[in-house]
């Protein structure tokens, strides 16, 4: 979700003009009227976030009758949401989200085998896929993405830092965009300009793979693939780490495998670097594997009539070692709320950086214009009494990956959580 | 001024139609719950009853969300839920009678306890229309509302438990056309508000078959599919899973008490 709301940004940036009918521009108004009048009924905050809501669809609703273009009447709508200045408020061009319908063929689905993060300004891949033609040309964590198709990055995530200079949510928009313009149609070739350790510079030609995992799907939610993988380390140290909180028929039974082989292990490590969130209820089931007292809350999320809270049920077996948790600027969402409420419990340690900051829940729904609209239903705060929302998870241990410290293969992260194990008793 | 008479008039008969409504005097809610047994088929028909399976699909509107959903029920309180949400795996929830547990994909194994317990308890009696004095202390009509434009009689109901719902019967036809119960879930109280309707004749019993739900904010449709009453149910299904089995041992077995 989160992946899909920074690529909007993206695109929000390449639409193009063009006359409307008096039908299509009878659906913008009708899509404007749809979005005010749910976020007016639907807001968890009867006072708007302290907005004259009113005010906004008087203000706008003149513009949007004049608006002359798909882009302009999505933009229109897009700035009444962004005056909420909260996450999961958006709009989804019709193309977009064609994409994210159930069954449809996604054509964007294709990757290049290469994940990225935004380190110390720069587009730097972090990990590189095992057996993919990326690897095999010999692309290394450590090198910098300068441009895609002769597209260059830096003004792209130039634009971005700009928009988002008050948020904490540059690393994952900056990383969900660069993903998006690295898509396309499986098989397909996409030219990448890349620095490599040397700090020459290299040209490649990546075919586009179809993405590791399970294509799953969640209603309007966008299709993700969505793996998990478990392994023990060394000095008996367990590992989780999955990519997103979908397919919880693979992940649960990885889970409840890691944890039911690990019981005697010295330490537990779940890794949620880059995990963009997914479904909420996979938090309270994932954290009862390593909660043993009934009752225990992550946190407790709030709508207009309901009050929610994020119970944990311990499980029939639960590890009781020492638990840490990687997280990274691409760590949102469900990640946050399994993060921060495991901090809260004083039941995890969290190393890395700080998350993202985006916690809202939301859903998609379908616009007449044929734009999808997505609206955040819930406010939520951690059990240590603070919204996730805008400031994220905080780490107890804060380190940050650097491009020396990916060229030589090494990841201080996981190293220091397997250190501070070894020194639990 | 002819206007002026006309809508004095209006006024007038607004008026005196409002003093009707609120003079007229309720029914009592023993009449009304009994009325409905007649009006859905008659107490002789749902005391054949011994066992359902129905089989159904639920939507959440707008989101794309749709479901099947598999109900197993027998007399007196044996109840096994399952739904599979494509995306999300299997819920199941179900009773014996004593143990009252839910069972995800999601979230793994757990016994319900307190009001959540005794509210699924409520819901696993087997004929319960039937049985209301059996498992509510009070009734009361408390008033009348309009659904679809027809008026009917609120009822609100409470539970031995304590645990409150209020049902709307048509005054005309006697059925249940609208219902609200704040749900007791683990997470917290959800209200709901459903409105049966298509009632259907299986078995000499009228039957809801479609209904409308709005829980947080969303619309859920309900579509019953089929009803079969008094067929061979596997006795597995109102047994408890060895999740649930393995949760009760942990805990000492203390939950497994009613």
């Amino acid at each position: 979700m989160r992946m899909l709301a920074a690529a909007l940004l993206l695109l929000s940036l390449t639409s193009s003009a063009a006359d409307l009918s008096p039908a299509e521009r009878q659906r913008n108004i009708e899509s404007f009227e749809q979005v005010w009048k749910t976020v007016r009924d639907r807001h968890w905050d009867p006072k708007m976030n302290g907005v004259d809501w009113q005010a906004v669809h008087d203000e706008l609703r003149p513009k949007i009758e004049k608006a002359n273009s798909a882009a302009e009447a999505r933009k229109i709508i897009g700035d009444m949401l962004d005056r909420l200045k909260q996450s999961h408020f958006g709009i989804l061009p019709a193309a977009v989200y064609e994409q994210v319908q159930p069954g449809s063929a996604g054509s964007l689905e294709g990757r290049t085998g290469l994940d990225v993060r935004l380190i110390a300004g720069q587009v730097l891949v972090t990990s590189v896929e095992d057996g993919s033609d990326a690897a095999g040309l010999g692309i290394r964590p450590g090198w910098e993405l300068l441009a895609a198709d002769g597209i260059e990055l830096a003004p792209i995530i130039a634009r971005i830092a700009k928009a988002l200079e008050a948020s904490n949510m540059l690393p994952l928009a900056a990383h969900a965009a660069v993903l998006h313009g690295l898509s396309g149609k499986p098989g397909s070739p996409v030219r990448l300009r890349l620095r490599n350790g040397e700090d020459q510079t290299v040209e490649l030609s990546v075919p586009r793979i179809q993405p590791r995992g399970l294509r799953t799907q969640f209603g309007f939610m966008p299709p993700l693939y969505a793996w998990s993988e478990s392994r023990r380390l060394e000095g008996g140290v367990g590992y989780l780490a999955f990519n997103v909180f979908m397919d919880p028929e693979n992940l649960m039974k990885t889970a409840a495998a890691a944890v039911t082989s690990c019981l005697d292990c010295k330490g537990f490590i779940i890794d949620l670097r880059g995990n963009p969130g997914g479904i909420g209820g996979m938090a309270m089931g994932l954290a009862g594997w390593f909660i043993e007292e009934k009752g225990r809350r992550l946190g407790t999320m709030y709508t207009r009539e309901t009050t929610l809270n994020f119970v944990v049920n311990p499980r029939p077996v639960t590890y009781r070692g020492p638990l840490a948790i990687l997280v990274d600027g691409c760590t949102a969402s469900t990640a946050e709320i399994l993060a921060g409420g495991l901090k809260d419990l004083k039941r995890a340690r969290i190393l890395g950086s700080r998350t993202a900051g985006a916690a809202l829940p939301a859903t998609i729904q379908k616009l007449p214009s044929g734009d999808g609209f997505m609206c955040a239903s819930a406010s939520y705060i951690s059990e240590g009494g603070k919204p996730l929302e805008g400031s994220g998870v905080t780490p107890d241990v804060p380190i940050e990956l650097t491009r020396e410290s990916l060229l030589r293969d090494w990841d201080p992260v996981l190293k220091a959580a397997i250190d501070w194990i070894k020194q639990q008793k | 001024m002819k206007r002026k008479f006309a809508q004095s008039c209006v006024a007038v008969a607004v008026l005196c139609a409002a003093i009707a409504v609120a003079q007229e005097p309720l029914p009592k809610a023993e009449a009304i719950l009994d009325g409905y047994i007649e009006a859905t088929g008659g107490r002789a028909a749902y005391e054949k009853l011994r066992n359902s399976v129905t089989a159904a699909t639920m939507e959440i509107v707008g989101q794309g969300i749709s479901f099947k959903m598999a109900g197993y029920a027998a007399a007196p309180n044996k109840k096994h839920t399952v739904i599979e949400i494509p995306g999300m795996g299997k819920m199941e929830e179900g009773t014996d009678g004593q143990v009252a547990w839910s069972l995800s994909t999601v979230q793994g194994p757990r016994i319900k306890e307190g009001q959540e317990k005794a509210q699924a308890l409520l819901g696993a009696a087997f004929n319960s229309d039937l049985r209301w004095r059996e498992l509510y202390k009070t009734a009361e009509t408390v008033g009348v509302e309009e659904v679809n434009g027809q008026p009917c009689y609120q009822v609100l109901m409470t539970s031995n438990e304590g645990l409150q719902q209020t049902q709307c019967f048509d005054k005309k036809s006697g059925l249940l056309v609208k219902s609200r119960i704040t749900v007791k879930a683990q997470m917290g109280d959800v209200p709901t508000e459903s409105l049966p309707s298509d009632y259907k004749k299986v078995d000499g019993i009228l039957l809801s078959h479609k209904g409308t739900a709005k829980v947080m904010g969303m619309d859920m449709v309900v579509t019953i599919q089929s009803v079969k009453h008094n067929v061979e149910i596997d006795e597995s299904h109102f047994r408890l899973p060895d999740e649930i089995k393995a949760l009760l041992v942990k805990g000492g077995a203390k939950e497994s008490k009613p």
